[in-house]
C-alpha cells in the first residue's frame, strides 16, 4: 500500500474533490452600493458627545458622523484561530450624498492581501470604527490576518464602537436577545426577506472556491450589506434614544437606559431618566436606584425622602426600611428610629405574601442589627 | 516511631524478613559542586547567595554551560536533584541580559505547572527582578489571558494547551513567538507512546511557527532515568542533544525492601494476593505514624485499598479523611485538595495510581509501598523517589503481586538496582497522528510547495491528499486552509482515540452530575452495561452506556463484588513493511495489521476471595484498529513433529514468556504492547506468534521489538530455564492448567529452535555483508 492509498483508507469520508475555479487577477473584487439617506432617519445627528454616553471609549470630541467607518466581515469559520479568514468585508461610511457601502471579496486565496491593503487605507482615512460585535469578533480576526500577511495591524487601534454590548445594555431586559437581525426587527421595524443566515456563508464561500460560481456569493454579500446598513440606522437610533429619553416608549427600555447611564457614570442623566420611568412594575427598581444614586451622591435628604415615600406606597420591598434603619442607625443617629424600621422590616419579611426563601440572609443581618440596636440602646437606658 | 526505628524493628521481625527477598540499603551519596558559570548574568547570583547557595551541583553547571553556548540539552538526574535551576539559570539569565527574551515551559500535567510556577516565582522576587511568569492553562481566567499573551517572559503551559489553546491562535502571540529563545520541557520520559507522538508533532508546528516569526529557539529538555534519554530528546525534538547525566546532587540513605508474598499454592505457583500484603505494610506505617504513599496500578485497586484503609482510621463520627485515594478522573478541586492535606501533613496516607509520580509538590514523605511493578523501572524510582526527597532516611517496599512480570523483577532485584535497561519509544510518523498534526499546521500557517513539515516524511503527499479531501486549496504556491472545522479540537494528546466518555451520576433523580472521564477504547472494558465502575472506594453500577452520545449512565450501589470483562480479538494482515524468509533461518516478518476487539461478556468476581459469582453479557459495537505488528513463524520442523494440543501449549507458553519480557524492554505498560500466537494465522497461513501495539497506527513498538527480537527470545527463555517451578507457573509460561502439563517443556524447545535459527540467520546478514 503506498502513502497516499493508506491515507484513503484512514480517513474514512473522503471529501468531494475541488473543481478548479477560474484564475483571478490579483486584485480584489470590490462592489459599490449607494443607499439612500431616507433609510436612514436621524444618522447625522450621531455625535462624539453621545456616542460618550453610550461606552467610556474616548472619541475625538469633533468626530463627525461621516468620518465613522461602519465594518462587518463574513468568515470562513467562527473558531477564530489562525485557519480562519475574512473573505468579504463591507465597509460602510454616510456621505453628503448617501450611505455608501463598498464591499471587498477576495475570489481566491491570493487576493486577501489586496483586499486587506484595501481595506487598511480606508481605515487609514476614518477616525473610528463601528461594528457588532467587532471587539470580540471582526476586529480580532482582521487582526489576526494583518500579522498572518505581515502588514501591520496598527490601524486597527482606531476608537471603535461596538454595537452589541451597548444594544444589550437598552434592549436585553425587554427583548431577551440581542442578534442584529432581531434588533432590526424589533428596534428598527425592518423585515428581511429571503435573507441568507450568516452561519451558511463559510460553506457559500467553499462551494463557490470549488465551483467557480459567483453567483453563490450574491446572497452573502446582500446580507452583509444589509448588516452594515442596520448598523448605521442602529447607531442613529442608539444616539436619539439616548438624546431624547423622554421618547422612549417601554418602561423596560427606560430603566435599562438609567442603568446603561448610571454604568457609565453619567449621573444626573441616570436620576432624570429614572425618575421618568412610570408607575408600573419597574418603577419601585428605579426609585431604589434613584434613592442610592442620591445617597453616594451626598443628597442624603433627596435620598430619604424617595425611601420613605417608597414605604408609603409599599414599594420595593423592605429594602427601603432597610436602608432607613441604616440612615437613622449610621448617619442620623437616632437608634430609636433606626430600630423602628428595623423591627418594621422584620415585620414585612415577615408577611406571608414575602418570598422569605430569597432572603434567609438578609433576614439574618436584620436580626443582627435588630440586636445590636437593642443592645446600644440598653446602654444609654 | 521514624524510619530507622521501624526498620530495625522490622528486620527483627522473622515472619516479615521470611518474606522479603532482597532489603538493599543505598548509602547516602555526597555532593559534588561547581561553581557558578562565568556566562550568567552577573545580577542573578546575589539572589542566590541571599538563600545560602554559594555554588552549584556539577550537573546543573554542565547543563548551563552547555545551555549557555547554545546547545539543545537533555538533562538526566534523578528525583529531588535540583534539575529545575538547569534550564531556570540560563533562562532566567537570558531575560536579565535581554528582557525581550521570551521562554516557554512545558509540563505533562497542569498540576506540576503551577508548581513550578510558584517556585520560579520565589526565585524572581529574591532576585528583585521585573519577570513576568505566568501559568497558560484551562484554568487561565479570561481575563488575564491578555496579559499573559503580551507581557509573560516566561510563560508555562502543557502540550494539550500549547496544542490547542495556542498554536492555532498563534496570531495572538506574536510577542512570544518573534522572541522565544528557550523550550524548557520536563518529564520528557513520560512523552513515550501516543502522547509522546503527538507531542513531538505539537512541536514541529511549534518550530514551524518560530520559523515564521523569525525566531529559533533552543531546547532544554529534562528525563528521569532511562536508556535511551538521548534518543527519546532526539526523536521528539527532531534534532541532536547534548547529554547531561553527571549528577552531583546528594541523597540520604534508602531502605530498597523486596518484599515478596508467600506461596499460598505451590502446584499452580500462586501467592498470597498482592492488596491484602500492601494493606497490611500501609496498615502498619499508619499505625507507627510514618506518613506514607501507596502506588498502586489501577484505578480499581486504589478505590479497592482506599475503601479498607478508611474502615481502619475511621473515627467514631464516620470521617476517615487521614486516609485519601488519588487518581485520574477525580475532579481538580479535589484533587488540590489532597495535594494540600499531604503537605499540611493532615493526610497519614495515601493510595494512589501513578498519577502522583511526577513532581508535583506533596512535601516529603517517610515511606513509599509500591504496590506491584508500576509498569516502568522510571516510574517506579519517581515513586520511590516521593519518600524521602530531603535528606532524612527513606524506605521503601516494593510488594510483589503473582503476575510474572512483579515476580521477573523480584527475583532479579538487581534490574531495578543496576543501569535502567528501559528504551522510550514514540513513533512521531505514526499515520494517524501525524496526520491529524499536519492538518492542524495547514490550519495555522499555509504551507508553500516544497515545505518541509520537521523531519516527516512525504509532506507532500499529505498535501496532496488533504487537497484531493476538499481540506486544502492549492493556488499560486500555498496550500490554503479551507474548511470551517477547527482541526486542534479533534484530538485528544493523550489518548489515541479523540472523544471521551463522560460518566455521569444519576442516583440522585434531580441532580445528575459528571464524575469522571474514560477514553473510547477503555469504555467497553469498564463501562459496558452492568459493570461495576469505582470511585472514591464508592461502588456503582452501569445503569446505560450511550454508545453514540459518548455517555454511560451509572448509580450507586453496594454489592460485594467487582466486574472483569472479557474481550476477543481477530487479526488480518493489511500490508508487509520487511520480512525475512530463509527457510533455513528464522522467518519473521514486521507489517500492518487490523485488529477488531469484541467484548461479549463479563465476570463478577468477589472481592476479598476472587471467586467467580456468574457472567453477563455485553452488547456493543465491534472496534476496528489498524496498527504496527511483528512476527515469528515457528519453524515448521517443529510444528509438524508436534501434536496440536502439544503445539499450543508451547506457543501460548512462549506468547506468556515474550508478554511478560516486552513491556520491560519497551518501556510500556503491559496493556500497550500484545503478544498472541496462532496456530494457523491468516498473517503467514502458519503457526505464528504475533506482537502487536495495541494503538492506532502504532507508536513503535512492534518496530523496536523486530530490531531487538534476539534480545526478547533470549529474556524469554532465560526466564523460564531460571523459573524453579516443574511444569510452569504464572512467574513463566503460566500455570499448569492454562499451558498443561507439557506447556513449559515445549515453549523450551520452541525457544531454543528460534534462537538457533535466529543465529543463522545472523550468520547469514554477516556472510551476505562481507
Amino acid at each position: 500500500m503506498n502513502l497516499l492509498d493508506k491515507l484513503r483508507s484512514i480517513e474514512s469520508k473522503p471529501r468531494e474533490a475541488p473543481k478548479p475555479a477560474p484564475v483571478p487577477e490579483r486584485t480584489c473584487y470590490v462592489k459599490h452600493i449607494t443607499r439612500d439617506l431616507s433609510e436612514f432617519p436621524g444618522c447625522f445627528s450621531v455625535t462624539a458627545d453621545l456616542l460618550n454616553l453610550m461606552w467610556k471609549e474616548q472619541l475625538p470630541q469633533d468626530l463627525h458622523p461621516t468620518e465613522i467607518l461602519y465594518l462587518d466581515t463574513e468568515t470562513t469559520g467562527l473558531g477564530g484561530g489562525a485557519g480562519t479568514l475574512a473573505f468579504e468585508i463591507g465597509i460602510g461610511r454616510l456621505t453628503e450624498s448617501g450611505f455608501q457601502i463598498d464591499q471587498y471579496v477576495m475570489r481566491d486565496y491570493p487576493e486577501e492581501l489586496p483586499m486587506l491593503t484595501c481595506i487598511r487605507e480606508k481605515l487609514l482615512q476614518s477616525r473610528a470604527i463601528c461594528t457588532f460585535n467587532g471587539r470580540s469578533f471582526d476586529i480580532p480576526l482582521l487582526r489576526s490576518r494583518f500579522v498572518m500577511n505581515r502588514l501591520r495591524p496598527d490601524v486597527l487601534d482606531l476608537p471603535h464602537i461596538d454595537l452589541l454590548p451597548i444594544a444589550r445594555r437598552l434592549w436585553k431586559m425587554r427583548l431577551n436577545r440581542c442578534t442584529l437581525s432581531h434588533l432590526e426587527e424589533e428596534i428598527l421595524g425592518i423585515q428581511r426577506h429571503g435573507d441568507l443566515p450568516g452561519s451558511e456563508a463559510p460553506k457559500r464561500f467553499f462551494d463557490y472556491l470549488k465551483t467557480g460560481e459567483f453567483t453563490l456569493l450574491e446572497d452573502v454579500l446582500f446580507h452583509n450589506e444589509q448588516d452594515v446598513a442596520s448598523m448605521c440606522t442602529l447607531l442613529a437610533r442608539m444616539a436619539h434614544d439616548y438624546d431624547r429619553p423622554e421618547r422612549i416608549v417601554h418602561q423596560e427600555d427606560l430603566f435599562s437606559m438609567g442603568l446603561a447611564l448610571e454604568k457609565e457614570r453619567h449621573q444626573e442623566r441616570a436620576r432624570t431618566v429614572y425618575r421618568m420611568v412610570p408607575s408600573g412594575k419597574l418603577h419601585g427598581k428605579s426609585q431604589a436606584h434613584l434613592a442610592k444614586s442620591h445617597m453616594r451622591g451626598g443628597e442624603i435628604e433627596e435620598s430619604v425622602c424617595i425611601w420613605l415615600s417608597m414605604v408609603e406606597r409599599r414599594e420595593g420591598g423592605i429594602e427601603p426600611m432597610v436602608e432607613l434603619a441604616k440612615y437613622y442607625e449610621h448617619r442620623a443617629g437616632d437608634l430609636r428610629e433606626a430600630l423602628r424600621w428595623t423591627e418594621k422590616a422584620i415585620l414585612t419579611a415577615s408577611e406571608p405574601s414575602m418570598d422569605t426563601g430569597a432572603m434567609q440572609d438578609t433576614l439574618l443581618s436584620l436580626q443582627y442589627r435588630y440586636d445590636r440596636l437593642r443592645r446600644r440602646l440598653d446602654v444609654l437606658t | 516511631m521514624n524510619v530507622d526505628q521501624l526498620s530495625e524493628a522490622l528486620r527483627r521481625d522473622a515472619g516479615f524478613m521470611e518474606n522479603v527477598v532482597r532489603w538493599e540499603v543505598l548509602p547516602p551519596r555526597p555532593a559534588a559542586y561547581a561553581p557558578f558559570p562565568e556566562e550568567l548574568d552577573p545580577h542573578l547570583i546575589p539572589a542566590f547567595e541571599k538563600r545560602g547557595i554559594h555554588q552549584l551541583y556539577t550537573h546543573q553547571a554542565h547543563a548551563v554551560r552547555e545551555v549557555l553556548t547554545g546547545k539543545d540539552v537533555v538533562v538526566v538526574t534523578p528525583t529531588a536533584s535540583g534539575k529545575t535551576l538547569c534550564y531556570n539559570l540560563p533562562v532566567l539569565s537570558s531575560i536579565l541580559k535581554n528582557p525581550d527574551t521570551r521562554a516557554l515551559y512545558l509540563f505533562p500535567t497542569k498540576a506540576l505547572s503551577s508548581d513550578q510556577v510558584s517556585e520560579l516565582y520565589d526565585l524572581i522576587q529574591l532576585m528583585g527582578a521585573d519577570i513576568k511568569t505566568y501559568t497558560y492553562d484551562g484554568d487561565t481566567p479570561g481575563a488575564a489571558r491578555k496579559a499573559v499573551r503580551q507581557a509573560g517572559h516566561i510563560v508555562v503551559t502543557n502540550p494539550d494547551m500549547l496544542h490547542s489553546g495556542i498554536l492555532p491562535h498563534h496570531t495572538k502571540w506574536v510577542k512570544l513567538f518573534e522572541n522565544l529563545r528557550y523550550i524548557v520541557i520536563d518529564e520528557i520520559h513520560s512523552y513515550r507512546g501516543v502522547f509522546g507522538s503527538n507531542l513531538a508533532n505539537v512541536l514541529r508546528r511549534l518550530v514551524r511557527l518560530c520559523d515564521f516569526y523569525g525566531s529559533h529557539p533552543q531546547f532544554i529538555l529534562c528525563s528521569a532515568t532511562i536508556q535511551n534519554p538521548q534518543e527519546l530528546a532526539r526523536t521528539l525534538i527532531g534534532r541532536d542533544v547534548t547529554l547531561i547525566d553527571d549528577n552531583g546532587a546528594p541523597m540520604g540513605a534508602r531502605h530498597f525492601v523486596f518484599y515478596n508474598p508467600p506461596v499460598v499454592n505451590q502446584q499452580l505457583g500462586i501467592r498470597a494476593p498482592l492488596l491484602p500484603t500492601a494493606r497490611g505494610i500501609t496498615e502498619m506505617l499508619l499505625k507507627n505514624g510514618i506518613q506514607s504513599i501507596t502506588f498502586t496500578r489501577s484505578r480499581l485497586n486504589v478505590e479497592v485499598l482506599t475503601h479498607y484503609l478508611k474502615e481502619i482510621v475511621r473515627d467514631p463520627l464516620g470521617n476517615a479523611g487521614r486516609v485519601r485515594g488519588y487518581r485520574g478522573g477525580y475532579l481538580p478541586t479535589e484533587r488540590r485538595e489532597i495535594e494540600k492535606g499531604l503537605r499540611a501533613g493532615k493526610i497519614d496516607a495515601v493510595i494512589s495510581t501513578s498519577a502522583l509520580e511526577l513532581g508535583i509538590d506533596i512535601g516529603a514523605l517517610d515511606a513509599c509501598v509500591l504496590c506491584g511493578y508500576p509498569g516502568t523501572i522510571a516510574s517506579a524510582w519517581q515513586q520511590a523517589g516521593r519518600a524521602g526527597r530531603r535528606k532524612d532516611t527513606s524506605i521503601i517496599f516494593y510488594v510483589a503481586s503473582s503476575s510474572p512480570i512483579d515476580q521477573f523483577l523480584v527475583s532479579h532485584p538487581d534490574y531495578f538496582l543496576g543501569q535502567s535497561p528501559e528504551n522510550a519509544l514514540l513513533n512521531p510518523d505514526n499515520l494517524y497522528i501525524l496526520l491529524s498534526h499536519f492538518k492542524c499546521a495547514a490550519y495555522e500557517l499555509p504551507f508553500l510547495d516544497g515545505e518541509n513539515f520537521g523531519n516527516a516524511p512525504s509532506s507532500d503527499q499529505l498535501l496532496g491528499f488533504l487537497e484531493e479531501s476538499g481540506i486544502v486549496r492549492h493556488v499560486d504556491g500555498r496550500y490554503h486552509w479551507m474548511a470551517e472545522d477547527f482541526p486542534a479540537s479533534d484530538i485528544s494528546l493523550r489518548s489515541a482515540a479523540s472523544e471521551n466518555f463522560v460518566i455521569i451520576d444519576i442516583t440522585d433523580p434531580a441532580h445528575h452530575r459528571v464524575i469522571g472521564e474514560m477514553d473510547r477504547f477503555t469504555v467497553p472494558m469498564l463501562l459496558h452495561e452492568n459493570a461495576i465502575y469505582m470511585h472514591e472506594g464508592t461502588q456503582y453500577q452501569v445503569e446505560k452506556l450511550d454508545f453514540d452520545a459518548c455517555k454511560a449512565f451509572i448509580r450507586h450501589v453496594d454489592v460485594g463484588y467487582y466486574t472483569d470483562a472479557d474481550l476477543n480479538i481477530s487479526l488480518a494482515l493489511l500490508d508487509i513493511e520487511d520480512e525475512k524468509k530463509d527457510p533455513d533461518a528464522l522467518q519473521m516478518g514486521l507489517g500492518e495489521i487490523k485488529v477488531t476487539a469484541l467484548v461479549t461478556m463479563f465476570k463478577k468476581i468477589r472481592f476479598d476471595t476472587h471467586e467467580n459469582l456468574g457472567w453477563g453479557q455485553v452488547r456493543l459495537p465491534e472496534t476496528d484498529m489498524h496498527t504496527t505488528a511483528m512476527w515469528w513463524i515457528i519453524p515448521p520442523e517443529i510444528s509438524a513433529s508436534l501434536p496440536s494440543d502439544q503445539l499450543k501449549n508451547g506457543m501460548l507458553g512462549v506468547s506468556n514468556l515474550l508478554r511478560i519480557v516486552a513491556p520491560l524492554y519497551l518501556m510500556c505498560a503491559a496493556t500497550d504492547v500484545v503478544v498472541v500466537y496462532q496456530v494457523k494465522s491468516p498473517i503467514t497461513d502458519q503457526p505464528t506468534i504475533i506482537l502487536y501495539d495495541q494503538c492506532p497506527g502504532g507508536i513503535g513498538l512492534a518496530h523496536k521489538a523486530y530490531q531487538m527480537q534476539h534480545l526478547l527470545l533470549d529474556k524469554a527463555l532465560d526466564i523460564v530455564s531460571h523459573c524453579t517451578c516443574s511444569q510452569g507457573c504464572p512467574s513463566c509460561v503460566g500455570p499448569v492448567g492454562e499451558v498443561g502439563i507439557d506447556g513449559k517443556e515445549t515453549a523450551v524447545m520452541i525457544l531454543r529452535h528460534l534462537q538457533e535459527k535466529n543465529r543463522r540467520l545472523t550468520e547469514k546478514g554477516g556472510r551476505q555483508k562481507a
